[in-house]
C-alpha cells in the first residue's frame, strides 16, 4: 500500500468532502455560532447575529422627515414664542437627518455614535413633548401622539448587538423543560433498546437455527423497518386512537388501561405506546445484526461445546455471548444513537404530548416554530453532546469496534 | 430428544406470534381502507374485519387530493439522492479502502460523527441557507439529503472494496490502466453487488425521510409522501379511510423494494456493524 496521497487521489475524495462541508460540517459550524447570540427571526431587533451595533439609516432618515412633516402642521396653531422654539428644533432635526442621508443601508455603528445619536433624539424628543404639553388646550391637527409614535420608532434604528456568548447554556441548567425533555428522552431510549434487544436476541438465536421458510420470515421482518416511520407512526396512532383504534381496545379489553382514551392522552399511556411503536419497527433490525454476527460465529465451538457437556444457557453465556459482544455493541450504539434523536416517530404520534417531548422535539419547536434559532442551536449542540458522550462510552469504556483500519 | 422437541415447539411459538405482530398493522390497514366513514367510526362497527359495505371511495379520495404527485415527487428525490450519493460514494470509498495516507483515519472518523450527528442540528442552518438562496420548496431538498444517506453509503462501499483482491488492481496497473480506469473497468464491476446495496439504502433512507422534507418543502406541490401523508390529518378532523387508503399506496412500492432486494438490504445494514 502506498503511504502517501497524490493530488489525482485526493480529487476522487473531493466531491465528499465538499458535500459534507456545505451540508453537514457548514450547519454545525452555523449552529454554534447561533447558540453565542439572541438570535430570533421573528423580531427584527435581533433577526441577525449583531457583534457591534447597527443603524437603521434609512428608516432613521425617514422617520425624521416625519417629524417635520407632523410638526409643520401644528406650528400654525401655536404661539410666536413657541413657533420659534420648534423651528429651532426643525432646524436640528433636519442637521440630524443630513448627516445620514447618503447612507442607504443598515450600517455598522460604533458605540460612542450610537450613543450620540440616542441623546440628540432624547433631547429633540423632550423639547417637542414640553411644548405640546403647555399647549395642552390646543386641538392639533396631528398632536403628540402621533409625534411619540414616531419617536418609538425611532428608537429601533438603532440595534445593539446581540452577542450573548455562553449566557444561553447558562439559561439551559435552569430550563425544567429541558430537563424534563432529557428525561422523557433517556426513558424512551433506555426502555425501547433493551425491549428491542431481549427480542431481537431471541429472534436471531432462532433464526440462527436454520429453519425452513427463513426467507420468509426475514423478508416480512424488513418491511416494518424499511418503511417511512412517518407513516408507521400515522398507523399506529390510528390504532392507539380513542374511538376506532383497534390496539387502544384491545388493551382495554384485557385490562391494560382503563379506558381506549387513556392510550395517547395519559403520560403514561402515551410514552408507553410511542415504546411499542418503535419496538415494533426496529426489533428486525436488531435481530438481523445479531443474526449476521451469530453466523460468523465458528459452528465447531458448539459442537465441542456440547461434547464437553455444556448445556444451552452456559453454551449461550460462555461461547455465544462473547463471541457476539463485537457486533452486539455496534448494534445496541446504532440503536441508541437513533432512539436517542427520535423526532418522526414522536412527532407524528403524540407531537411532544403527555410528557413525550423529546429533545429534538423540543429543539424543533424552539427554531422552526417559534424562530428562536439561538436557543434552539444551545439545545441541540446539548444534545450533540450527549451523543458524543453515548459514543464515547461505547467505543471507549465497552470496547465498540467502528472504525477498523489496518 | 423430548427438550429438543419443547425447544422447536416454543421456537415455532414464538416465530408465528412474531410475525403476526409484524403483520397485523398492515393487515388491519388494509381492512380499513375499504371501510366507509361510517363504519369506521362507528361504535359497533369499527372493530369488524370485513367491512359490511366495501368500498373504493377511500382511495377515490386520495386519489383526488393528488397522492401520486407526492409518490411522484418521492420518487424524483429518491432518485437523483441515490444516483449523486453513489457517484460520490463510489470514488471516495475506493480511495478510502485503497490508499493509506496521513489523517485517513481523521476522515474516516468525520463520516462516522456525520452520521452520528444528530440531524436536528443541521435542520435550522440549512433552512437559513435555503431560504437566503431561495431554494425552499424545490427539488433542491435531495441535496441535504447527503448529510443522511452519504456517510453510510460511503461505509457499505469501503467494506465491499476492501473484499476485491489488490492483485487485481496492480494487473490492470501493470497492463498500463490509470487510476481511473482501473476503477471504473476493473474494480467497479466486481464492486458492483457493493454499489447495487448501497444504492438501494440511500434509496429507501430518501424515500423515508421527513424531517427535512418537512422543513424546507411546506408547498404541496413538492411533499414526499411522508409529509404528505401526514398532512391528511386536518386540524378538524382525522380522515381515517383516507389515511389508511394512503398508506396502502405508498407501502406498495417498499414492499416491492424488500421482495426483489432483500438480500442486498440486509448486507446493507450488517456492513460496518460485523467484522469478519
Amino acid at each position: 500500500m502506498r503511504k502517501t496521497i497524490t493530488a489525482k487521489q485526493a480529487a476522487f475524495l473531493l466531491p465528499l468532502f465538499l458535500l459534507l462541508a456545505v451540508f453537514a460540517l457548514y450547519p454545525i459550524v452555523s449552529s454554534a455560532i447561533y447558540s453565542l447570540f439572541d438570535y430570533r427571526t421573528n423580531d427584527q431587533q435581533v433577526a441577525g447575529l449583531y457583534t457591534s451595533g447597527n443603524f437603521n439609516a434609512p428608516l432613521f432618515t425617514e422617520d425624521c422627515g416625519y417629524i417635520n412633516w407632523f410638526l409643520e402642521d401644528d406650528i400654525t396653531l401655536l404661539s410666536e414664542a413657541d413657533q420659534e422654539e420648534l423651528r429651532a428644533v426643525m432646524e436640528q432635526v433636519d442637521t440630524l437627518s443630513a448627516q445620514y442621508a447618503e447612507l442607504t443601508d443598515v450600517t455598522k455603528i460604533s458605540k460612542a455614535e450610537a450613543t450620540q445619536i440616542t441623546s440628540d433624539v432624547e433631547q429633540i424628543r423632550t423639547i417637542i413633548q414640553a411644548v405640546y404639553a403647555r399647549n395642552a388646550d390646543v386641538s392639533f391637527y396631528n398632536g403628540w401622539d402621533k409625534l411619540n409614535t414616531i419617536f418609538t420608532e425611532m428608537d429601533s434604528c438603532l440595534i445593539n448587538s446581540n452577542f450573548t456568548g455562553l449566557a444561553a447554556y447558562g439559561k439551559l441548567l435552569s430550563d425544567t423543560r429541558f430537563f424534563r425533555s432529557l428525561r422523557s428522552t433517556a426513558i424512551f431510549t433506555v426502555i425501547s433498546v433493551s425491549l428491542e434487544l431481549v427480542f431481537g436476541m431471541a429472534l436471531a438465536l432462532i433464526m440462527n437455527q436454520a429453519i425452513k421458510g427463513i426467507g420468509g420470515i426475514r423478508t416480512t421482518a424488513l418491511i416494518p423497518w424499511a418503511i417511512p416511520t412517518a407513516v408507521s407512526a400515522l398507523m399506529w396512532s390510528y390504532m392507539y386512537d380513542g374511538s376506532s383504534g383497534v390496539v387502544a381496545k384491545i388493551f382495554t379489553d384485557i385490562g391494560l388501561i382503563a379506558s381506549p382514551e387513556l392510550m395517547l392522552l395519559s403520560a403514561s399511556g402515551a410514552m408507553t405506546a410511542a415504546i411499542l411503536a418503535d419496538v415494533w419497527k426496529t426489533t428486525p433490525y436488531m435481530a438481523l445484526l445479531l443474526l449476521a454476527g451469530l453466523q460468523i460465529i465458528d459452528k465447531v465451538l458448539y459442537e465441542s461445546a456440547k461434547i464437553d457437556g455444556a448445556g444451552p444457557v452456559k453454551t449461550f453465556f460462555r461461547i455465544t455471548l462473547p463471541l457476539l459482544k463485537p457486533s452486539l455493541l455496534v448494534a445496541l450504539l446504532f440503536r441508541t444513537l437513533d432512539a436517542f434523536r427520535v423526532y418522526d416517530l414522536i412527532a407524528v404520534l403524540t407531537g411532544g404530548a403527555q410528557g413525550t417531548e423529546t429533545l429534538s422535539i423540543y429543539a424543533y419547536k424552539l427554531m422552526i416554530a417559534q424562530n428562536n434559532y439561538g436557543y434552539g442551536a444551545v439545545v441541540v449542540l446539548t444534545m450533540a453532546l450527549c451523543v458524543g458522550i453515548i459514543a464515547f462510552v461505547f467505543v471507549k469504556v465497552l470496547g465498540a469496534e467502528i472504525v477498523k483500519d489496518d | 430428544m423430548k427438550t429438543k422437541r419443547l425447544t422447536k415447539i416454543t421456537s415455532t411459538i414464538i416465530i408465528v406470534a412474531f410475525l403476526a405482530v409484524m403483520v397485523f398493522p398492515f393487515f388491519w390497514i388494509l381492512i380499513t381502507s375499504f371501510k366507509p366513514s361510517s363504519e369506521i367510526f362507528g361504535k359497533d362497527t369499527a372493530f369488524n374485519i370485513i367491512a359490511n359495505d366495501p368500498t373504493l371511495i377511500n382511495y377515490k379520495a386520495v386519489l383526488d387530493k393528488g397522492i401520486l404527485n407526492s409518490v411522484k415527487n418521492s420518487f424524483i428525490v429518491a432518485i437523483v439522492t441515490t444516483i449523486y450519493v453513489v457517484c460520490v460514494a463510489t470514488l471516495s470509498a475506493y480511495i478510502l479502502a485503497r490508499v493509506r495516507f496521513k489523517g485517513k483515519g481523521l476522515v474516516l472518523g468525520l463520516i462516522l460523527s456525520v452520521s452520528m450527528f444528530p440531524q436536528m442540528v443541521v435542520v435550522g442552518p440549512i433552512f437559513n441557507m435555503f431560504y437566503k438562496l431561495n431554494m425552499l420548496n424545490s427539488y433542491f431538498v435531495t441535496l441535504a439529503y447527503s448529510s443522511i444517506t452519504l456517510p453510510a453509503a460511503v461505509w457499505i462501499m469501503v467494506a465491499h472494496f476492501k473484499r476485491i483482491p489488490l492483485s487485481i488492481e496492480e494487473a490492470a496497473s501493470i497492463d498500463g490502466c490509470s487510476q481511473w480506469q482501473t476503477l471504473w473497468k476493473v474494480i467497479f464491476p466486481i464492486a458492483l453487488p457493493g454499489v447495487f446495496t448501497s444504492a438501494i439504502m440511500t434509496f429507501i433512507a430518501a424515500w423515508n425521510e421527513y424531517l427535512l422534507t418537512m422543513t424546507l418543502n411546506s408547498d404541496k406541490q413538492f411533499q414526499t409522501v411522508p409529509v404528505a401523508i401526514n398532512a391528511l390529518r386536518t386540524q378538524f378532523s382525522i380522515l381515517w379511510g383516507e389515511i389508511t387508503a394512503a398508506t396502502v399506496v405508498v407501502v406498495i412500492p417498499t414492499l416491492i423494494i424488500v421482495l426483489l432486494f432483500q438480500k442486498q438490504i440486509v448486507s446493507g445494514m450488517t456492513s460496518g456493524a460485523v467484522k469478519e
